[in-house]
C-alpha cells in the first residue's frame, strides 16, 4: 500500500463517517462560502490607522500628493540617510522620473549586491499596519527582500481595513492566487539572542512607506 | 519501538529535571525571559479590545475552524491535495519521520542539492531530517537565528519559537567565533546587533547558493493549495524565494478551509506566541514560480506526514491536534519556566509536549510527562484553539494506570486507599490518627518541615500544620456548638 493510501486510510477510520463524495460537495460548498470570523471595528479614518500601525512596527512615513511626487521624496529619504542614490526596482514603478531626482535605478529582481529596493504594492492593510505584495513578472519578489532597505509606495485609496478585504480585492482584481503572497509589516526582526529585539535580521533593516494621495 | 521513540529521552524526565533546576546559568535565561513572555501576550490580547475584538469570541472562531477540518480531515486533505497539485506544487505522503527522511534525499538527489537551507519546523525535528540529509551528504544549514544558534551548539531547540532561550551571550559569542573563524571577544548586551549582522551575512551566503530550501507550513490552506508561513527574520521568505527547489515538510492536521480562516487564525496566533498584532513577514506561498517571473522555485514538493497524527482522530486525544504551535501553554507553565526545554526529552517542550510526547512516541515511553503538571491550568486558559491540556494530561495519568505502567508501590497505595475508603468508620480512625501525627510533626513555627512518609517531596517545601483534628471531627464539633 503506498503512503498515501495507508495515511488517508487511517484518517479516515479516525473520522469515522461514511458518505465522503457528499462530504465534499459541502466541504466545496463551505469554500465558496467565504464565511468571515469575527471582524475588527476600527476607529477613524484608515490611511491614518495604517500609519500609526506601520510607525508602531518600526516603519518610517512620508507622504506625497500624486505619484509622480513619488521619486523626489525616495530621493530625500535616501539622502537622509546618507545611503548611495542607486536604486532596483519593481518594474511596476518603472514608468516614474527616477532620473530627474538624481537616482541610479534598474528594473529588475534583486541581487545581492543592491542595497535599496524600491517597490508598489498591491494593497495594504489598516489593522495590522501591512503591505501585500504579490509576486508577478513586473514585481519580483526580491526586491522587497534581499536590500536593506525597501521603500514602497503606497497608494492610500488602496487601504483596506482588514486581510479578509485584501483577499476579497485580490479576488476581484486577480482572480488566481500568484506564487507569492508577502504581507510585509516593518523591518525583519529577531530576538533569539537573549530576548532582545533587533532590526534587520535576514530581510530589510529598514522600511520606508510613501503613502501617495494624502496632502502633505 | 517507534522510529520517534527512538530519539525521545522522555524517561530521564526526572534525572533531567533535578540537572536543570541545579543549573544557574540555564536558570538564569529562563527567569529573563518568562516575564518578557508573558507581559508581552497580555499586552497584546488586551489590544484587542481597541477594535471592538474580544479574545473568547475569537478563540471560539479558531477553535471551529480547526474542529471542523478535523472531523472531516480525509475530504479536506484530497482537497488540498487536488488544488496543490493544479497550482503545479507535487503532493507526497509521508507515514513516519524516516520516510520523510527518504522523500527529501530523494529530492535533493534528483536535483543535484549539495546544500539545503531551512526555515524553523518542528515537524522536521520529529524526522531528524537533518541528520537524514547529513548522511546522505547534503549540508542542511539552519537560518532562524536560534535555530542556527541550537544546530552550531550541536543541540536541538528547547522553546519552539524561541529554539535558544537557554543560550547566553557569551555561549552564542564563542559559537560564532568557532564557526565564524575569529578569535572571541568579550560582549555585552550592546553586541547583541553585531551578533545579529554577522550571523546575517553568513546565512546571506548560504540564502544564495542553496539549492534547496526546505520549509513548515504553519498553515495550509485548502482552497487554493497554499502554504502559509509566518516569520519574523524573513529566513521564511529567502527559504522559499531563491533556492530552485522547495519542500514544505507538515503534518496533516495543519489544513484550513479558506483564507478567511486564516485571517482568523492570525489574529491569534501570534498574539498567543510572542504578542504581536501580526508577525513581520506573513507568506503565502502557491505551486511554483510562474510564466514571466523572474524569481521563485521551479519545484515546489509537500510533504505531508501522519507520524502519529492520524491515531489521535477520533480518539480521547483529538483535541491536541487543533493545536497552532504558538507556544503560549509553555510561556505560561510553571514547570517549563522551572526546567526549560531540555528536560522533556523529545521535540516539544512543556505542556503541549507532556501531551504530544507520549502520543507520538508511545505513552510507555514517556511515563513521567503527564505528571509534569500542576494543574494549575495557566496552558488551558491561554491556548487560542482552547485544548484542554490539563484534561488531557489527566487522560493520559489514567490511561497509564489502566494499562498498568505506574511503578508497583503506587498502584499497591492506590489499592490501598481504595480498600480503606470503602470502610468508613476504619477510614475515620485512621484520619484522626494521621492528623493527631502530622500535628505532632510540626516545630514552634507551625510548620512542617521534615514529613518523614515522603523526603522527597519535603526537601523542596515545607507544610503548614493541621488543625490537629479531623475534618468531622470539627463539622460535629460544630454542630454541638
Amino acid at each position: 500500500m503506498t503512503a498515501r493510501d495507508e495515511i488517508l486510510g487511517r484518517v479516515r477510520q479516525g473520522v469515522g463517517k461514511d458518505g465522503f463524495a457528499q462530504r465534499k460537495a459541502a466541504a466545496q460548498a463551505l469554500l465558496a462560502a467565504r464565511e468571515r470570523g469575527p471582524q475588527p471595528v476600527l476607529a477613524g479614518d484608515l490611511a491614518k490607522r495604517f500609519r500609526a500601525k506601520a510607525e508602531s512596527l518600526s516603519s518610517t512615513v512620508d507622504t506625497v500628493p500624486d505619484r509622480r511626487a513619488a521619486p523626489a521624496a525616495v530621493a530625500r529619504y535616501i539622502a537622509a540617510q546618507n545611503l548611495r542614490p542607486e536604486i532596483v526596482m519593481t518594474p511596476d514603478v518603472a514608468d516614474l522620473a527616477w532620473g530627474g531626482n538624481g537616482l541610479q535605478g534598474v528594473a529588475r529582481a534583486a541581487v545581492d549586491a543592491d542595497r535599496i529596493g524600491v517597490t508598489a504594492c498591491f494593497c495594504a492593510v489598516a489593522e495590522t499596519g501591512t503591505l501585500m505584495l504579490l509576486s508577478a513578472p513586473d514585481s519580483p519578489a526580491t526586491v522587497s527582500l534581499l536590500p536593506e532597505t525597501h521603500i514602497a509606495l503606497v497608494d492610500t485609496s488602496r487601504i483596506v481595513a482588514t486581510m479578509e478585504d485584501a483577499f476579497a480585492l485580490l479576488r476581484a482584481e486577480r482572480g488566481e492566487i500568484p506564487r507569492a503572497i508577502n504581507f510585509v509589516s516593518g523591518p525583519s526582526r529577531t530576538g533569539d539572542i537573549e530576548q532582545t529585539i533587533v532590526l534587520g535580521a535576514h530581510g530589510p533593516c529598514r522600511v520606508h512607506l510613501i503613502l501617495i494621495g494624502t496632502p502633505s | 519501538m517507534t522510529a520517534a521513540a527512538k530519539h525521545s529521552q522522555a524517561m530521564h524526565f526526572q534525572a533531567r529535571a533535578g540537572e536543570k533546576v541545579r543549573n544557574p546559568v540555564l536558570q538564569r535565561a529562563l527567569q529573563k525571559a518568562k516575564p518578557l513572555f508573558v507581559g508581552k501576550r497580555a499586552k497584546g490580547i488586551a489590544a484587542l479590545a481597541d477594535d471592538a475584538l474580544d479574545f473568547e469570541t475569537l478563540r471560539s472562531a479558531c477553535e471551529s475552524i480547526r474542529n471542523r477540518t478535523l472531523a472531516d480531515l480525509d475530504v479536506w486533505l484530497d482537497i488540498f491535495e487536488e488544488r496543490a497539485t493544479a497550482t503545479g506544487a507535487e503532493v507526497l505522503w509521508a507515514r513516519d519521520g524516516e520516510e520523510v527522511g527518504r522523500l527529501v534525499v530523494d529530492i535533493a538527489r534528483r536535483h543535484g542539492v549539495t546544500k539545503a537551507t531551512k526555515s524553523k519546523s518542528m515537524l522536521s525535528e520529529e524526522a531528524h531530517l537533518n541528520e537524514a540529509l547529513a548522511e546522505a551528504g547534503i549540508r542542511p544549514v539552519e537560518t532562524d537565528l536560534g535555530e542556527y544558534i541550537v544546530q552550531l551548539a550541536g543541540e536541538t531547540p528547547s522553546h519552539i519559537i524561541a529554539p535558544a532561550i537557554h543560550k547566553t551571550l557569551e555561549e552564542v559569542e564563542a559559537l560564532f567565533a568557532a564557526e565564524h573563524g575569529r578569535p572571541v571577544e568579550t560582549r555585552t548586551s550592546a553586541d547583541i546587533p553585531d551578533l545579529t549582522r554577522e550571523a546575517r551575512e553568513v546565512l546571506r551566503q548560504h540564502f544564495l547558493t542553496a539549492e534547496m530550501g526546505i520549509s513548515g507550513a504553519n498553515f495550509l490552506i485548502a482552497e487554493s493549495g497554499t502554504a502559509a508561513l509566518v516569520t519574523n527574520e524573513g529566513n521564511g521568505r529567502m527559504v522559499t524565494t531563491l533556492p530552485k527547489v522547495h519542500v514544505v515538510v507538515t503534518g496533516i492536521e495543519k489544513i484550513v478551509p479558506t483564507l478567511e480562516d486564516f485571517a482568523t487564525l492570525m489574529r491569534l496566533l501570534p498574539r498567543s506566541a510572542t504578542g504581536q498584532s501580526i508577525s513581520n513577514y506573513v507568506s503565502l506561498l502557491t505551486g511554483t514560480k510562474r510564466e514571466g517571473d523572474c524569481d521563485g522555485p521551479e519545484k515546489t514538493v509537500f510533504i505531508l506526514v501522519d507520524n502519529g497524527r492520524a491515531n489521535l482522530l477520533g480518539s480521547a486525544y483529538q483535541d491536541m491536534l487543533r493545536c497552532i504551535r504558538c507556544g503560549a501553554c509553555m510561556n505560561h507553565c510553571p514547570v517549563y519556566f522551572s526546567l526549560g526545554g531540555h528536560a522533556y526529552g523529545w521535540v516539544y517542550p512543556g505542556p503541549m509536549g507532556s501531551v504530544l510526547t507520549p502520543l507520538y512516541t508511545g505513552i510507555e515511553n514517556a511515563l513521567d510527562l503527564p505528571h509534569a503538571s500542576t494543574g494549575c491550568n495557566q496552558c488551558g486558559s491561554v491556548c487560542p484553539v482552547r485544548i484542554p491540556l490539563p484534561r488531557l494530561m489527566h487522560r493520559l495519568r489514567e490511561e497509564q494506570v489502566e494499562r498498568g505502567l505506574r511503578p508497583w508501590s503506587e498502584r499497591f497505595m492506590l489499592k490501598a486507599w481504595a480498600w480503606l475508603a470503602g470502610r468508613p468508620a476504619l477510614y475515620r480512625w485512621m484520619m484522626r490518627r494521621a492528623v493527631r501525627y502530622l500535628n505532632w510533626l510540626a516545630d514552634d513555627s507551625g510548620r512542617i518541615r521534615i514529613f518523614g512518609l515522603a523526603p522527597g517531596w519535603s526537601a523542596g517545601r515545607d507544610l503548614p500544620v493541621a488543625a490537629g483534628r479531623t475534618f468531622n471531627e470539627l463539622y460535629k464539633a460544630r454542630k454541638r456548638a
